[in-house]
């Protein structure tokens, strides 16, 4: 039995992206470890979705400079759905509906991308999703119906964290799980990526409130402000926010120019 | 114009042109008149009623205009086809499939008719154009007295019912196509269920078109008495033939552009495009000495050969094996000869398989193991580890010692040994991870899909005789028979071809047999089934019958070349480079684009069905026609109180197609459930839909129609809700939703309403969909690539109707889309 766990980095360097021609992000530099649990927040409109849409590459969100790797490899050479084979994962804030395609075909068929029919394990899966669905106090009924139609958002947003569970990517990025969620379900969310947390994965948690980080504890802050990282920091960063407000990362930034 | 109509065979083929006479028993000359008609008539020996029934609705049908609605009709050109073509003779109807002539069963043995019989219908019909060629119901259901026969048989066998429902569901005069099909009808299915009965389980009929430009027009009638209940399928399936991508055999249509496969020099090559067309004829077989290794082509496909009559002694051409030149056989280049021209006697070209690339990871041990691991490992989890045993017989110590001695050099690790003298059995295992990985990576998993992987394959031929020659020592036998004979026996159909391909890099050519399945029954009286088995065999010092080694290719007679009719698509691709050449089963063929036929077919169907008062009828069709076939059926039910209807159709094939399945609700508290889907790609027309007619209070209908429309095809959902005075609280409901995955493809809704009560509480929804980017960008996000991504929605967009269809047809739906897809994304 091996004890050490792998060791992982998702390095991005003065990343530069571009939305219908307008710049969005403008030099973002950060670098995420598996085992860490990292928080990018920023006021509305600062870039922290296109980053996290960037990173995925969504056709629509042209990067034009800076470099994006996984253990050294370039992500931005790769298509999406070679990005998630290499182990990226997004927790999107508005997850997509698809008619007819039940959840757990879907979840099944997202597996199977990364297994062979050989070293699959369906036992191993049910049992997984059994209990992710257990820490997310969901019900089993919902695995059946089409995937995201009709969810309620509460229901969208533990779906996008199973999703998280289930593929076990080593970066997953989670695009404001929080938002839209009444103080009970910000909790539950919140606890259940902290307990899904593995030791060989990292979690970039996108929030614009402080609430989730109560229950999520990231080990790392990130600020963003008008697309660039304008501070980081441990986890006194995010009460030093709460309590201070975004206008303060604002004036630090103009006062340091 | 027609020629008139032909008497019973023999014929004078020369004077009706076409292709495989001795098909057809009973043929009618091109062309419809009056006489075309009576002749239909006469062999069918009709009563007087239904012949004077033909004449009037042909008289309707000629003066009968086209229909001025929906998609254009003008290049029908109704003296182009046939009417009447019947490989057997009228009232020769089948109840066994061996009693059917061989090509029409190989045909229907491919499309796995007789197999899904026995798994999941209680009666089954065919029909091979006009000819109903085949009618079974299983006797249980006979004791229940329902009867399940083709139409022309009830006419004569069940007068009073037929003559009491027969055009009384769809007068001839109810449009052109239903007169036309009154006119000329031949085969389709009667059902009678009596009152009360379940039949339990669906019956099914297939309809197959063979010959081009043959109509066909089915004449079907089902009725379900007082509380009955029963489901009729009706649908096609077609089928493929598998080519060698360099590590295994996959179905030609499975063959993606950017894949590597092998060509005539035993190299691999990408592949550049991939085609598919619809085709109608007939395909060759082509048996080599080596049965297994048997495949299909069309006929003007060109194949690598050697003619036999090219190297012959100029004494006695042609006669024996013996008669061969083996100098001019050896010196005579091979030339493409298209496939309808081979003879048996011609060589056919095996090229060895020349890529080379070792593996330094599996060496001597490995290979041994591997070896032994194909004839009698399995890899298992015993008590949560990693295991690997081997199973040999008890006397085969010095194999148990060879595996062992590899099993420790690998693993570090002394194997236990379990004698079991009861079963005459020594069980050889070790638990180990590593070893574990090595036999499931390179040898698979499970007896019948155990096969090599690349790296195994293509190692130098020196380290894969190691392996050879521990997979004979555990699966094979050496027996004296004039020389050597080493065979090995597999249930592994890939392996087989794999071991072929081993050998041949050996230098030897190996001949694969086919053992069929079969019950055994041993000494205690148990049942043992045998599964489908393969037989790789060679003889050491003497060439497998006649077959010669010619450079890096051998060259194999070919022992028979048959023909088969065959009625769908057909698939090819075009490789790189300047070979031009890819392997079928092993031999070389060359990658031409055939033409394309331009000539089409004919379907006209008249269906009527009568649900009793408290009977429940279900209709499922799946009608794949190929992209030829105009498809213009009548499709209509009856459903007095409270009896349900519901037609399930799905169109995914033809050239133009205009159905509208219909339910008249004639007694109070009456139900319909109708669910139209259409799915219409490059150069099809789908107009499609739905009637519910309610003359009656209390009854209700919901109609969904589902449509795809891709790469240019079109859909439309022409749909008549009618609520006639006097029918009160009825409720209906219709839903259409149509999907345009691209900008090509178009749909139109064409609802009407008439509805003469006002508290009918009537809704109807209408969405246009298409395939989001943001929707393909979530689930790729999620490992999925794109092609596999728009199958998927489109998948849960036919969801509700793949889950009403049989587990065969739910698979053939889905490899359509499939098809499709992968065409528009390349």
């Amino acid at each position: 039995m091996t004890t050490s766990t792998p060791e992982h980095t998702l390095e991005v360097k003065g990343l530069h992206a571009e939305v219908a021609g307008k710049e969005i992000l403008k030099g973002v530099s950060l670098t995420l470890k598996s085992g860490e649990l990292s928080a990018l927040m920023g006021p509305n409109g600062s870039g922290k979705s296109t980053l996290a849409y960037a990173l995925m590459g969504h056709p629509k969100y042209k990067v034009t400079a800076g470099t994006v790797t996984l253990d050294g490899k370039d992500l931005l050479k790769l298509s999406v759905d070679h990005r998630a084979r290499a182990g990226l994962f997004l927790g999107f804030q508005y997850p997509q509906e698809v008619s007819g395609l039940s959840l757990s075909k879907f979840l099944w068929t997202a597996y199977m991308q990364r297994h062979t029919a050989e070293n699959a394990d369906a036992n191993g899966f049910d049992a997984d999703l059994k209990r992710n669905l257990g820490y997310l106090g969901m019900d089993d009924a919902l695995l059946k119906r089409s995937l995201n139609e009709g969810f309620s958002g509460g229901e969208k947003k533990r779906v996008e964290v199973l999703q998280m569970a289930t593929l076990k990517p080593l970066f997953a990025i989670l695009d404001e799980p929080d938002s839209g969620l009444d103080i009970d379900a910000v909790r539950s969310v919140g606890e259940t990526v902290a307990k899904l947390h593995r030791p060989d994965a990292g979690i970039l948690l996108i929030t614009h409130y402080q609430r989730i980080l109560k229950y999520v504890k990231p080990d790392k802050v990130f600020v963003m402000v008008d697309g660039a990282i304008a501070l980081s920091g441990g986890r006194e960063l995010a009460e030093q926010l709460e309590a201070k407000g975004y206008d303060w990362v604002r004036l630090g930034i103009a006062e340091a120019a | 114009m027609a020629q008139g109509a032909t008497d019973v065979t023999p014929l004078d083929y020369t004077r009706y042109d076409f292709k495989n006479p001795e098909t057809y028993r009973l043929r009618i000359a091109k062309g419809l008149t009056r006489e075309v008609v009576e002749q239909i008539s006469d062999f069918k020996k009709e009563p007087d009623w239904m012949r004077e029934y033909r004449l009037r609705a042909y008289d309707h049908f000629v003066q009968r205009p086209m229909p001025d609605w929906g998609p254009s009709l003008a290049e029908i050109d109704f003296d182009s086809y046939t009417y009447y073509a019947n490989p057997l003779l009228e009232g020769e109807t089948k109840r066994s499939w061996d009693d059917l002539p061989a090509d029409i069963k190989n045909t229907f043995d491919k499309l796995g008719i007789p197999k899904a019989e026995r798994e999941f219908f209680g009666g089954v019909g065919a029909q091979y154009d006009s000819g109903t060629v085949y009618h079974k119901i299983r006797e249980d259901l006979t004791a229940k007295g329902i009867l399940f026969t083709d139409t022309d048989s009830a006419v004569k066998e069940y007068p009073d019912i037929v003559r009491k429902y027969f055009g009384k569901i769809v007068p001839y005069n109810d449009n052109k196509f239903s007169a036309l099909n009154s006119a000329v009808w031949s085969g389709g299915s009667f059902v009678y269920v009596p009152p009360g009965v379940d039949a339990g389980i669906p019956l099914q009929a297939y309809f197959r078109i063979n010959a081009r430009n043959v109509g066909q027009f089915e004449r079907t009638l089902i009725i379900g008495d007082k509380g009955s209940k029963v489901h009729y399928i009706e649908g096609c399936l077609p089928a493929g033939e598998e080519v060698l991508v360099g590590d295994r055999l996959t179905p030609i249509e499975g063959i993606e552009t950017g894949q590597s496969v092998l060509n005539s020099d035993g190299q691999e090559t990408t592949v550049e495009k991939t085609m598919v067309r619809p085709f109608d004829g007939e395909l060759i077989d082509i048996t080599p000495v080596s049965v297994g290794n048997a495949f299909q082509l069309t006929p003007e496909h060109p194949v690598l050969c050697v003619r036999r009559s090219r190297v012959t002694t100029s004494l006695r051409p042609n006669r024996a094996l013996s008669d061969i030149d083996p100098a001019k056989l050896l010196s005579t280049p091979p030339e493409f000869v298209p496939a309808g021209e081979l003879q048996p006697g011609d060589f056919i070209h095996y090229p060895i398989n020349r890529t080379e690339r070792d593996d330094p990871t599996l060496g001597e041990d490995e290979l041994t193991v591997l070896g032994y691991y194909l004839s009698e490992g399995c890899v298992q989890m015993i008590n949560g580890c990693e295991a690997v045993t081997f199973t040999f017989h008890i006397d085969e110590t010095e194999y148990v010692d060879e595996l062992s001695r590899s099993i420790r050099a690998i693993t570090g690790k002394t194997p236990w040994t379990n004698r079991q003298p009861a079963k005459h059995a020594v069980v050889v295992g070790v638990y180990s991870k590593p070893l574990y990985a090595l036999c499931l990576e390179h040898g698979g998993k499970y007896a019948d899909q155990k096969r090599l992987s690349k790296s195994v394959m293509d190692l130098p031929p020196e380290k894969q005789r190691v392996l050879l020659e521990t997979y004979y020592n555990g699966d094979g036998n050496v027996y004296e028979r004039f020389g050597t004979v080493h065979r090995a026996l597999t249930v592994s159909r890939q392996l087989a071809f794999q071991l072929q391909e081993l050998q041949a890099r050996q230098g030897i050519f190996a001949t694969i047999n086919v053992r069929e399945p079969f019950q055994e029954t041993m000494e205690d009286g148990r049942q043992v089934s045998h599964k489908r088995a393969y037989t790789v065999y060679y003889q050491v010092g003497k060439r497998a019958e006649a077959v010669r080694r010619a450079g890096d290719a051998f060259l194999v007679p070919v022992r028979k070349v048959s023909r088969t009719p065959y009625h769908g698509n057909v698939y090819n691709f075009h490789v790189a480079g300047q070979n031009n050449t890819y392997l079928v089963k092993g031999f070389s063929v060359h990658n031409c684009t055939a033409p394309i036929y331009s000539t089409d077919s004919l379907h006209a169907a008249v269906v009527e069905v009568v649900a009793e008062p408290y009977s429940k009828v279900r209709y499922t069709t799946v009608q794949n026609w190929s992209k030829n076939v105009y498809n213009l059926v009548t499709k209509r039910a009856v459903a007095y109180e409270n009896a349900l209807v519901e037609w399930v159709d799905g169109n995914m094939g033809s050239k133009i197609t205009m159905k509208y399945p219909s339910v008249y609700l004639r007694g109070r508290g009456a139900r319909a459930d109708i669910l139209s889907v259409a799915f219409a790609s490059q150069g099809q027309i789908i107009d499609s839909g739905a009637k519910a007619v309610h003359s009656a209070p209390d009854t209700s209908s919901k109609i969904i129609a589902k449509s795809i429309a891709i790469r240019g095809g079109q859909t439309s959902y022409r749909g008549l809700l009618h609520v006639a005075p006097g029918a009160t609280g009825v409720k209906a409901a219709v839903r259409c939703d149509a999907l345009l995955p691209d900008e090509l493809g178009r749909s139109d809704t064409y609802p009407y309403n008439e509805i003469h009560e006002e508290d009918a509480t009537i809704t109807h929804e209408a969405v246009v969909g298409k395939i989001g980017e943001e929707q393909i960008f979530y689930l790729m996000s999620r490992g999925l690539n794109e092609s596999d991504a728009i199958h998927l929605i489109l998948m849960g967009f036919l969801a509700e109707f793949a889950k009403e269809l049989p587990v065969d047809y739910a698979l053939e739906l889905n490899r359509l889309i499939q098809l499709e897809m992968t065409g528009a994304v390349g």
